[in-house]
């Protein structure tokens, strides 16, 4: 084979670049999307939990008025009990799943499992 | 070698060059959240003035609350006009133009007149069921029809009547945010007030409607529509149990009671956010023959989702509507 502008060594260097890039898209999509969950104190992160890594029961008091009991194990977590009148945010019982959320109003207070595969929720 | 290694340094240089030229604010995007109007907001903007836009409409929604809006803040035109019985209304003369105008055309069936009738039902942890005497009473004390308003100046003609955004309220922060949103430099926003949602950009947007048994992110349809807003009334939102029943927050005008017709929700897909708000409420309380009727009459689509577990997408919603959830069907009319 006769080629004129091509040699040897430019068609190792780009064997290793099309081989680096096929093992980066490889590592990259063999990662699992963690599952996250976010609780915010009025707009503010005061705590992020990786659901899929717990071991042992976490719960979490932030400082509210009034003040909710907030737990997480085995890949979900929920408001356990409540200090308000309506008590809203106790009765979205567990969230596991991507873009599950509930609100406290009155202690402004909001657990949001991260990634929703949709722009917006009406409700 | 030597060709390939300068065409390399070229590509490189190139990139780098690009790299330096391009304005990452252009893309910038955030999402932040906020309380108001004693909801929970989220906001989401992409585009140079995102930062700029997110702050102005937080202070916005809580300006139109405390200064407009609320009936517990005690210098707002609306509680100002329920102390006085009427007044001046030039500041809110859009709103009521709309309003008056769902509320005629849905013979009632939304009233946003009703506030004396609300103020007796509670849904706190430890709910009271109101005395029937009390709703006949204040119900005999509200209706839009007591009201004349020449686009200026609104008179109760019953000076007990008490006047109540809570069913539109949202929708219209919904319009003011996206006057704010026009005049900064956004692509793209999607933004929730109390779970009532502005669309704004060029892309097709997927929104969910709320599963009635799951929290409130969770759905069972989902939306793909272009930009616009959308707005569900559903029974689940407030309501408690006493003596074997549920009762929620949708009233019907007519008895000064929850609606019991069988829906959970109703969704309305528009340009207006305070028209879907109160159209809304008011299918909803119409139900969904007369309900559809209605929406068709303002060229909205519809979506009604029944505690038989069926969903009914009409005028253009059945074109863009997916039920995500096996437990719900769509029923074809």
């Amino acid at each position: 084979m006769n080629l004129k502008f091509i040699k040897k060594g430019d068609i190792i260097m780009i064997a290793v670049i099309i081989i680096a890039a096929a093992v980066f898209m490889l590592w990259n999509n063999s990662k699992t999307e963690a599952v996250q969950a976010v609780i915010t104190v009025d707009g503010e992160v005061v705590k992020t939990v990786d659901l899929g890594n717990i071991k042992e029961k976490i719960t979490f008091i932030p400082a509210t008025e009034p003040r909710v009991l907030i737990t997480a194990e085995n890949g979900k977590i929920r408001f356990e009990s409540a200090e308000c009148e309506d008590k809203l945010c106790v009765a979205c019982g567990n969230l596991s799943k991507h873009g599950d959320t509930a609100v406290c109003l009155p202690s402004k207070t909001v657990i949001t499992v991260t990634g929703s595969d949709v722009d917006a929720v009406v409700y | 070698m030597k060709k390939t290694a300068v065409a390399i340094v070229i590509i490189i240089a190139a990139a780098l060059v690009a790299f330096l030229a391009y304005d990452g604010t252009v893309n910038k995007e955030i999402t932040s959240d906020f309380f108001s109007m004693n909801t929970y907001s989220t906001v989401k903007l992409k585009g140079a003035e995102s930062d700029e836009a997110a702050e102005e409409i937080r202070s916005l929604t809580e300006k139109l609350d405390t200064e407009i809006l609320s009936r517990t803040s005690s210098k707002s035109v609306v509680s100002v006009l329920n102390k006085n019985g009427g007044g001046n209304a030039e500041k809110i003369s859009d709103y009521l133009n709309v309003l008056f105008d769902v509320c005629k055309k849905s013979g009632g069936a939304f009233d946003f007149t009703l506030g004396a009738v609300s103020d007796l039902w509670s849904f706190s942890s430890n709910p009271v069921l109101p005395d029937e005497t009390a709703i006949k009473d204040a119900l005999s004390h509200s209706g839009y029809d007591k009201m004349k308003f020449d686009g200026k100046e609104i008179d109760y003609s019953d000076k007990a009547a008490v006047i109540d955004f809570g069913g539109a309220g949202k929708g219209i922060a919904l319009d003011e945010i996206k006057t704010v949103l026009e005049n900064k430099k956004i692509r793209e926003a999607v933004v929730s007030i109390g779970g009532s949602v502005l669309l704004m950009g060029d892309k097709k947007f997927t929104v969910g409607i709320r599963n009635p048994e799951g929290n409130s992110g969770s759905y069972i349809a989902k939306l793909h529509i272009p930009e616009g807003c959308v707005s569900t009334s559903g029974s689940y939102e407030q309501q408690f149990e006493f003596g074997g029943r549920k009762y929620h927050h949708i009233l019907d005008p007519e008895t000064g009671y929850p609606v019991d017709n069988g829906l959970l929700s109703v969704t309305i897909v528009s340009d207006s956010g305070i028209l879907t708000d109160a159209l809304s409420t008011a299918c909803f309380v119409l139900g969904y023959e007369k309900g559809k009727e209605l929406a068709e009459n303002y060229g909205c689509g519809v979506v009604f989702v029944t505690e038989e577990k069926k969903v009914y997408a009409e005028n253009g919603a059945e074109n863009y509507i997916e039920i995500t959830d096996n437990a719900y069907t769509l029923v074809m009319q």
